[in-house]
């Protein structure tokens, strides 16, 4: 289907692809990051969780509604992105109340270490309730669309298309709840200070909770989608986590608007790594695609350690 | 003797809680003992796991360096073990890549020289930032070591792994598996010898005030950063040695055991046992390893294979459990250091005289509560 001489604008396109998935995770594990004030390392397995969920409901979702279709898509993925998403968003409320709440009284270390045990224990449920095969959501093949094929010589296909719509849409939402609702407003003034947050007469507890439902639902679509373009695997978002951190550090932890850029950069040149690789840039392949981005990573905590959005580290 | 007995029970046990685990642990010997004797665990297979609980012990103590001194968050563990364990494999295994053939003294010391220079690599760009950037970096080091390993077989046959590695000292008149756990005793006691020497210096009390407070030991005129380097490189030279350990245990070495999960197994292994004591490390490890062969044993139970249940993610639920419920539960270990910083001539009263010992106190008590300051 892509023609031998692979275009420039092919692996643009691909990052834009990828970076849309890095963006939804990214903005929840800073979210996260801000908020409650650690790094978690449950994140790429909440994407799991979610990918998971949503191939669940596809077993009673699919024979409902048929192949009926919107968009190049049936209809039924839609409703299954949902279900994930909120299959992810109350499981991330379930973990706090249950694990990160009741560890609140140490710091940011111990709830750390406690987030490495909940990934562990969301991958060994997946394991456990669907296997260890990789699966998929079984929606029909497609091929590129014909006329951006024969207009920009690149195939993009109506999967990817919707990738990149739901993730405008979804960041443009977040985006409108941030600055437009009193709620957003919370989520800010408490990510700022969270003891001058509460003093002011701000619940902390709810915008918590509001924060775990968000992190939760974004980074299930980022696994769903991750899940359409490739496989539904049980290690699929573990094997992410490190280009997450990645995206995060590389805005500035803690913030969201820092989050979307460096999920842009790092998404991008995690595609563009063959790239620069034809172009002699660099020696190495798309093997090492994560640990280019990873590199690339260290090198800007080396020059500027707040990241590019962050204020002072 | 009686010499023997005060050691004991000053530095073993000190009250009920540590009295009960350490007889616990004492139950578990006797019953392995009279298991060997009575023919139910053959002695070969009992030694090969002292081995094996012998190079998570050092693992442990090298991470007890690095977060249980210097709280340094360092998830790249199984890529200085693997990093060890390559640097012997390579070396010594006549058809390895390389195909050298040369004498174990010369992996170890390639494990060490190569470890050291890898951890200042990393320590570099790490260890000024804030305590949880280390966490992700080492953790995305380790995966890219695991992708050099696993991707560039021209030098370290990839996938497929290294085997032919020679044993170690197969001179002396024992068998092979007496003789590795020999190296593993030998091995421990210089290491954990060395560690308290350390720990008891002014070098080990300044880790410890950065531990509790970096910006106290900055104010008081401490390099915090060479200082935690030092522990950094000393804590993954120890890891290296372990995975060097390794190779001329098991024989055979290939990157399937670099993945996280190793990490994860260390970490365990050090909070359960007391972050921050070398005897919790050693315990923890033991711990460690009796999860991992006590759900092996479980596969082999007939009614459990009828259920037909897979036990690979029934141990990382088990493992992502415990790492929680230590979390909530114990924060502390079940043998949280209490006074390892003080000599013990100063808690006797005698030696030094009252000066050392009101000296030592204060930072006995700051070691004690650095668990509730974390």
């Amino acid at each position: 289907m892509i023609p031998l001489q692979v275009s420039p604008f092919q692996y643009v396109a691909n990052g834009v692809v990828f970076s849309s998935i890095i963006v939804l995770a990214a903005i929840g594990l800073s979210l996260v990051y801000s908020i409650a004030d650690f790094a978690n390392f449950a994140h790429g397995d909440l994407m799991t969780v979610g990918a998971f969920s949503a191939l669940f409901s596809v077993g009673f979702l699919r024979p409902m509604l048929g192949d009926a279709g919107v968009f190049g898509l049936p209809l039924w993925f839609f409703l299954a992105l949902a279900f994930g998403m909120g299959a992810a968003a109350v499981i991330s409320v379930i973990t706090d109340r249950v694990v990160y709440q009741p560890v609140k009284g140490s710091d940011s270390i111990g709830l750390l270490i406690s987030s490495i045990g909940v990934a562990l224990v969301y991958r060994a449920l997946v394991f456990l309730s669907f296997g260890t095969e990789p699966e998929r959501y079984g929606v029909p093949r497609q091929g590129p669309i014909p006329w951006v094929r024969e207009t920009l010589g690149i195939a993009v296909t109506p999967r990817n298309l919707v990738v990149v719509m739901l993730t405008v849409v979804l960041v443009t939402a977040l985006h409108l709840t941030l600055t437009r609702t009193t709620l957003g407003r919370k989520m800010r003034a408490t990510a700022d200070n969270a003891d001058l947050a509460r003093v002011s007469g701000i619940r902390t507890r709810e915008v918590i909770f509001a924060m775990w439902l968000i992190g939760g639902a974004l980074a299930a679509a980022g696994g769903v989608f991750l899940g359409l373009e490739e496989l539904v695997r049980p290690r699929m978002g573990f094997d992410i986590l490190l280009i997450i951190f990645a995206a995060v550090i590389l805005g500035g932890i803690g913030s969201v608007y820092g989050a979307m850029l460096g999920g842009l950069v790092i998404g991008m040149v995690h595609e563009l790594v063959p790239l620069f690789n034809q172009w002699g840039i660099i020696p190495v392949g798309s093997r090492y695609a994560a640990a280019v981005a990873f590199v690339i990573m260290v090198a800007i905590l080396l020059v500027r350690p707040s990241g590019i959005a962050g204020d002072s580290g | 003797m009686s010499a023997v007995s005060s050691w004991v029970s000053e530095t073993l046990v000190r009250d009920a809680t540590e009295r009960r685990i350490f007889a616990t642990l004492g139950l578990i010997t006797v019953l392995l003992v009279v298991g060997v004797l009575t023919g139910v665990i053959g002695p070969r297979f009992l030694l090969f796991q002292i081995a094996l609980v012998g190079m998570y012990a050092l693992l442990s103590l090298g991470l007890n360096v690095q977060w249980g001194y210097a709280g340094l968050i360092n998830f790249s563990v199984a890529a200085f073990w693997g990093i060890g364990a390559y640097c012997a494999a390579l070396l010594t295994a006549p058809n390895s890549p390389l195909g050298l053939g040369l004498h174990p003294v010369f992996g170890f010391l390639a494990a060490i020289v190569v470890s050291a220079f890898i951890a200042v690599l990393i320590g570099i760009p790490t260890l000024r930032l804030r305590e949880d950037y280390l966490a992700i970096a080492s953790l995305g080091l380790a995966e890219v070591i695991r992708a050099i390993i696993l991707n560039e077989d021209q030098w370290t046959a990839g996938s497929s792994g290294i085997s032919g590695i020679p044993e170690l000292l197969s001179w002396l008149p024992l068998t092979d598996a007496a003789t590795t756990a020999a190296v593993v005793v030998f091995l421990i006691a210089v290491v954990y010898l060395f560690l308290r020497r350390v720990h008891r210096s002014p070098w080990g009390r300044v880790l410890r005030t950065i531990r509790s407070d970096e910006d106290l030991a900055k104010a008081l005129g401490k390099n915090t950063y060479q200082f935690k380097m030092q522990a950094f490189v000393i804590g993954s030279v120890i890891m290296a040695i372990a995975g060097a350990f390794y190779a001329h245990l098991n024989l055979y070495i290939d990157p399937s055991d670099l993945v996280p999960l190793t990490t994860f197994y260390i970490w365990i292994a050090v909070i359960l046992g007391g972050t921050g004591s070398n005897r919790g490390a050693v315990v923890g490890a033991a711990v460690v390893i009796a999860i991992r062969e006590g759900t092996r044993f479980l596969n082999d139970i007939g009614f459990i294979q009828t259920l037909g249940v897979d036990l690979a993610p029934l141990r990382l639920l088990f493992v992502g459990g415990l790492i929680i419920l230590i979390m909530r539960f114990r924060q502390d270990g079940l043998l949280p250091p209490k006074d390892e910083l003080i000599w013990p001539a100063a808690r006797d009263g005698s030696g030094a005289g009252g000066a050392s010992a009101s000296g030592a106190a204060p930072d006995g008590g700051t070691s004690s509560n650095g668990g509730d300051d974390r």
